[in-house]
């Protein structure tokens, strides 16, 4: 977290965003302007991560939100914290667990659909095939975390700044 | 730096157990309640803990970052703490309250003192900038030149303070002495530029370059020791450097996590890892597009022929660079010794062509790549290793060549003054060439100026005399011209020097015209163009990532190999590095894109340190052989007129330290000392290394118990669930049997595993060898010796005992104990009769349970409650229960075989570890009954394979099946009517209903069951369609299934709530309670009943 969060958050929507806070914290940014941050406007999962962090999950954002966001994707957080909420963001249909759906989503996301579906669905079997400790077909959270706190650069990489 | 400090901070403190704890266990949770149940309990008026209560709490706030709340989660909850802090801090003693607010004012001033030191970090905005539009890859370049900029630093410091300034300061003024003075012939020229670009001149005769340090031994009035301090210092730069680099590896590699493991997460990485989430630029989101499309990809052509072109091109290229290199230094060589002036070109030729080497060697291997048309990343690799070679080609061919020409230039020194001809052996000069030296030195004495000047005065007279005869009459006088130009150290330092300011103007020159002309013109003309300009020919310039790091690398080697001689090009590079930290960083945020093909090097990778390490042990060793091997040079630099550069230090001993001191260090150099020494480095070397081979394999074991134990929750905790009842009272009674929870599950996996192994092994020796958790069975009897209950002495005496007793058909009911009643229990009456079945075993189970195996208070809570409910269960008889009866009743008589084994005392001084043990041994049992039925009533040999798997599936199935449908067992009974069926069929049947069983409550089937299965359908000849066969057994009564029904039923809903139990033993004991509360008392028959099961089975 960073000073700038808030006079950032107002600067998303001005006419939205009252600058004291201390009486209406009640207020909500839609998705439209949360994904086109700068932060956020080239990340392919920019939707997943408002969606992870909104409260209601339809990609609109408080304040508390907000700071949330930018709190676990600071460099400050801890790894476990990071690692639940990438988590989260991959988790597309929120079941709480990363199934192949999930993971092809991630994939095309990822390439901007330039791979074919066979390619994409032998990276996802790949992908299953390494992780899964359980054999279950999807991801869970231990799988993950187990797979992700292991990777040179999660922590280098999966953090925005502000 | 500060964040990463900061980073490592927050991590350590996290790190601590208890917090640790904590925060897995909210991580799981997630909720905010149980944190807090400790709030309220923290009023009473003990301080103590009031005390634990207020640390509780400030726990909670340190870590409340740690938490997957939401923010007004962390608010609310951080509030309640602090409010609970200060309204009980009150109560505390006041110092405590100074205590702690001190303490908060300190991390206040520490964090405050935090951010601005950040101020002072060089470079850091401009990193952060860089970093946030194109990702940490191309920030790793800036940090890692930052981090060689921080050494360079150092080094200059130390080569400033102790050899530049007391020279300066304290040493002979410029022009004193015949070493500090430009030759008269030079003094013309001494200003010109062509003579101070080629650092000739004023530059040469400077305190730049090795041959202006005077000789004497001490300088100054406090007699600092000039000569031995430039050796020292010479031989420190490369000690700090080594010292540093591998520290910093260490560190790497110890924050990184990836090292450790060799696990391979390549594609989920790719996946998963691959998005930089700093990139906040299109274009480099662009490519970080393509990067991960090109990483994800696996290219299939393979063109072998085109390869081994490839290869050969680049062997040529290496070849023809190396000898360019080692050309060119010959030729300059000649055309100095063939002219008296040399033209600019003719000077620099030879960094020059270096320089251009360098730069161009790695984009003709580019193109040689492409046609290799390997895989974008291991293109990558060969391109990084031929750089790195083609890099150190030049470097070495240049100091080859740099010294032969030292070589030669001695040769000739000494030709001149031994009126010899040059060809003469080198060696011979030598020999006698010390004569004299060693006659003219020790007249004049060491360290005084003028008579080193009066005996050079005869020699200069003398040469032309002696060189007259001689044919090569130009070359002599060239030499009479300029007798301490002979300075090889010098020219050695003032290549290097040159080499290095050549190759920062290249690079200069390369950024400004390859990228941001490029890109000017490529974003300018692209509109009036015939082609797209910005995506066909040429493009932007790429930020090559690791290709500028190997400059990077090369580029402190150069230093490295040159820091000897020219004791300032440690801080011509500091320079060197401000400039490229501008230059790069201005023209990668203006005229860049990032590299296409991303370069895995993120900051904990010690790759770069890895070529760096590398770099510098190669540079090294080219300049401690010039030391060791050449002689110093006999009219200028601090160890002129001594044999060798590292008499110095002897010299020193000898002379300034007490004659002990100098015996002492004798004895140390002296090979007696030496010899041992090198040989306990040996054995250590070796120690170490035998010790890092066992901590792998402990590694690797604990690897695979930590998986089990991933696993484990799944396989164990939703038999835990499932003993609901039971556990509630057995946990009540017992608490401690929680923690055997793990073990058994960890067991269980390692047996799976080995049971895979046993196809080729046998059956001991495979046992053995999951060393954590041994299960030794020795043919068909169970020994199970599990670690974590070997600690009890009588585990060992079963281990050894059993083994003489049993075949399966011993430890069988076929056997009854004595004392035991009904002569039903034998196998073929049970199945046959079932009702009598029923009843002989229900009281077996209660003798099982009035068995010592469990503690006492358990046994009087049991008793009360089975006694009268015997008849009920008899009648109940059918029930699901029957066959876990069975179970139990192998067990039972198996124990009643040995009555010995199991005496109470035993068991209730290891009630745990037995309870632990118990699960194997019964459903081992259970297993070995199966062939028992069959035709042959003891397992011949060759069958024992089969079994003997069995039981690990069935060691895993008794945990579920405890609160499970009767299905399965009725399937057994089922089967034991028609006793053809092959014994692998009984263990997938039971895996059958397990799975029908679990694969609804069941968060996460378990690894376990899969594998069997699918082996028991390649072996077991039965169709796959088995897994609906229990329904269809036309043999099931309606009131089997009936029964079977509902107390799956219920069971199931007990397992429902205990699965959730199983998230987390913290919350274990709480709701095992409230669920006992719920239980009704008609119910604890039932519990009663299952709690045997599990507490056997657990």
């Amino acid at each position: 977290m960073t000073l700038g969060d808030p006079r950032s958050f107002c600067d998303l929507a001005p006419q939205l965003v009252p600058l004291d806070y201390t009486s209406c914290p009640d207020v909500k940014v839609p998705y439209e302007l949360i994904g086109s941050m700068p932060e956020l406007k080239d990340n392919p999962f920019r939707q997943r991560i408002a969606q992870v962090f909104s409260e209601d999950g339809d990609g609109h954002m408080t304040l508390d939100n907000f700071l949330d966001m930018f709190s676990v994707m600071s460099e400050m957080a801890p790894r476990d914290l990071k690692a639940y909420y990438a988590f989260k963001i991959y988790d597309f249909n929120n079941d709480g667990y990363i199934c192949a759906w999930d993971l092809e989503q991630t994939v095309t996301k990822l390439t901007r659909g330039e791979l074919s579906a066979e390619e994409v669905s032998l990276v996802c079997e790949k992908v299953l095939d390494e992780a899964d400790g359980d054999h279950d077909g999807r991801l869970s959270l231990e799988d993950f975390q187990n797979m992700i706190l292991r990777a040179p650069d999660f922590l280098s990489t999966f953090h925005i700044r502000i | 730096m500060k964040p990463s400090k900061a980073c490592q901070r927050y991590r350590s403190v996290r790190r601590k157990p208890s917090q640790h704890y904590l925060y897995q266990e909210s991580l799981l949770l997630s909720n905010l309640d149980d944190s807090f149940n400790a709030d309220e309990t923290g009023d009473s008026n003990d301080p103590e803990q009031i005390f634990q209560n207020i640390q509780f709490q400030k726990d909670l706030m340190a870590n409340i970052r740690c938490r997957p709340w939401t923010m007004a989660q962390k608010l609310g909850a951080l509030r309640r703490a602090k409010e609970i802090v200060l309204k009980f801090e009150g109560r505390l003693t006041r110092t405590r309250g100074y205590q702690a607010a001190g303490a908060e004012l300190w991390r206040k001033f520490a964090r405050l003192a935090c951010n601005f030191m950040v101020m002072f970090i060089p470079w850091e905005m401009r990193i952060k900038k860089i970093e946030s539009h194109f990702g940490s890859g191309v920030a790793s370049y800036f940090i890692f030149l930052r981090w060689l900029f921080g050494i360079n630093i150092v080094l200059t410091i130390m080569t400033a303070a102790f050899i530049v300034i007391p020279e300066l300061i304290a040493g002979q003024p410029f022009g004193s002495t015949a070493s500090k003075t430009i030759p008269k012939e030079h003094m013309a020229s001494a200003q010109d530029l062509d003579t101070v670009w080629s650092l000739g001149g004023y530059l040469q005769y400077s305190v730049l370059f090795y041959g202006y340090y005077g000789r004497e031994r001490r300088i100054g009035r406090a007699g600092y020791r000039l000569p031995l301090a430039y050796f020292l210092v010479g031989m420190a730069v490369f000690a700090y450097s080594f010292i540093i680099l591998l520290k910093k590896m260490a560190k790497n590699s110890r924050n990184s996590l990836a090292s450790a493991s060799n696990e391979n997460y390549t594609f989920c990485w790719r996946v998963f890892c691959a998005w930089d989430y700093l990139i906040g630029n299109p274009e480099a989101a662009e490519s970080k597009t393509a990067a991960i499309v090109n990483s994800i990809r696996v290219s299939g052509v393979v063109t072998v022929c085109l390869r081994v072109v490839a290869n050969i091109l680049v062997l040529l290229s290496l070849a023809g660079s190396i000898s360019l290199i080692y050309f060119v230094v010959d030729r300059s060589q000649r055309l100095e010794q063939s002219k008296k002036e040399l033209t600019l070109w003719e000077k620099n030729e030879v960094s020059v062509v270096v320089s251009l080497v360098t730069m161009l060697a790695p984009s003709a291997f580019d193109l040689i790549a492409a046609l290799e048309m390997y895989h974008p990343r291991t293109t990558l690799r060969f391109q990084l290793a031929r750089v790195l070679v083609l890099y150190l080609g030049n470097l070495y061919s240049l100091i080859i060549a740099l010294l032969d020409k030292v070589n030669s230039m001695s040769t000739e020194e000494a030709a001149t003054k031994n009126n010899t001809s040059h060809w003469i052996d080198p060696t011979i000069f030598s020999a006698t060439r010390m004569a004299p030296e060693e006659e003219k030195w020790s007249t004049p004495g060491p360290g005084i100026g003028l008579p080193r000047n009066s005996t050079w005065a005869p020699e200069e007279a003398s040469v032309p005399a002696y060189t007259l005869p001689l044919s090569e009459a130009n070359k002599t006088t060239v030499y009479t011209q300029r007798p301490q130009d002979q300075c090889w150290e010098t020219y050695v330092g003032q290549e290097m020097l040159k080499l290095s300011i050549i190759d920062m103007l290249f690079t200069v020159a390369s950024v400004l015209l390859i990228d941001f002309f490029r890109g000017l013109f490529v974003r300018y003309l692209s509109d009036y163009w015939c082609w797209d300009l910005e995506s066909k020919f040429p493009e932007y310039g790429e930020f090559k990532i690791a290709e500028n790091v190997l400059h990077l690398v090369y580029n402190q080697g150069m230093i490295w190999m040159g820091a000897f001689f020219s004791p300032c090009l440690p801080a011509f590079n500091v320079l060197k590095l401000i400039g490229l930290m501008y230059l790069r960083s201005w023209a990668v945020l203006t005229c860049n894109v990032p590299h296409q093909q991303v370069f895995r090097a993120s900051r904990s990778n010690n790759f770069y340190l890895a070529m760096l390490l590398f770099m510098l042990f190669l540079c090294m060793l080219p300049t401690i052989f010039a030391i060791v091997r050449y002689k110093p040079s006999l009219n200028c630099g601090p160890f002129s007129g001594q044999e060798k550069m590292y008499d110095i230090v002897s010299e020193t001993i000898e002379k300034d330290f007490p004659a002990w001191f100098g015996s002492v260090v004798g004895y140390v150099s002296s090979p007696v000392v030496i010899l041992p020494a090198v040989l306990l480095l040996f054995m250590l070397v070796y120690y170490l290394q035998s010790i890092v081979r066992s901590l792998k394999l402990s590694n690797q074991q604990l690897r695979v118990q930590t998986q089990n134990a991933s696993i484990a929750p799944s396989v164990l905790y939703p038999a835990a669930g499932s003993q609901h009842s039971c556990s509630s009272i057995s946990l009540n009674a017992s608490p401690p049997l929680l923690t055997s929870h793990p073990p058994p599950a960890a067991r269980i996996q390692t047996q799976e595993e080995s049971s895979k192994r046993l196809q080729k092994d046998s059956d001991l020796s495979s046992q053995l060898s999951s060393a954590h958790s041994l299960t030794p069975q020795s043919n068909g009897t169970v020994v199970n010796l599990d670690s974590s209950s070997s600690r009890s002495g009588r585990v060992g005496t079963v281990a050894q005992r059993t083994p003489p007793s049993p075949q399966p058909g011993l430890s069988s009911p076929s056997s009854p104990p004595p004392g035991d009643p009904p002569p039903c229990s034998s196998a073929g009456d049970r199945r046959e009769n079932r009702s009598c079945s029923s009843v002989t075993q229900t009281k077996r189970t209660e003798d099982v349970r009035s068995e010592p195996l469990y503690r006492k208070d358990f046994q009087q809570m049991d008793r009360p409650l089975r006694g009268p409910g015997l008849p009920a269960v008899a009648s109940r008889g059918p029930r699901s229960h029957a066959p876990r009866y069975y179970i139990i009743n192998e067990r039972d008589s198996h124990q009643k075989t040995h009555p010995t084994f199991w005496p109470e005392g035993h068991f209730r001084m290891d009630a745990l570890e037995d309870l632990v043990e118990m699960c194997p041994r019964t459903t081992r049992q259970a297993v070995s009954r199966a062939p028992q039925q069959g035709p042959s009533p003891q397992l011949s040999e060759e069958e024992e394979g089969a079994p003997r798997r069995e039981p690990v599936e069935r060691s895993l199935h008794p945990q579920c099946l405890t609160g499970l449908q009767g299905a399965a067992h009725f399937y057994v009974g089922d089967r034991s009517e028609s006793r053809t069926l092959a014994p692998e069929y009984q263990g997938r049947v039971h895996f059958k209903s397990w799975d029908d069983g679990f694969e609804a409550p069941l968060d996460r089937p378990v690894y376990g069951h899969r594998k069997p299965r699918s082996r028991n359908f390649q072996s077991a000849q039965h169709p796959p369609k088995l897994r609906g066969k229990p329904k269809v057994e036309p043999s099931l009564t309606e009131s089997d299934s009936m029964s079977a029904a509902s107390s799956s039923d219920q069971q199931n809903g007990g397992d429902d709530r205990c699965l959730q139990v199983t998230r987390s033993q913290a919350k274990f004991p709480r709701s095992v309670r409230q669920l006992g509360k719920r239980k009704a008392i008609s119910r604890q028959e039932l519990i009663a009943d299952l709690s045997d099961l599990i507490c056997s089975n657990v």
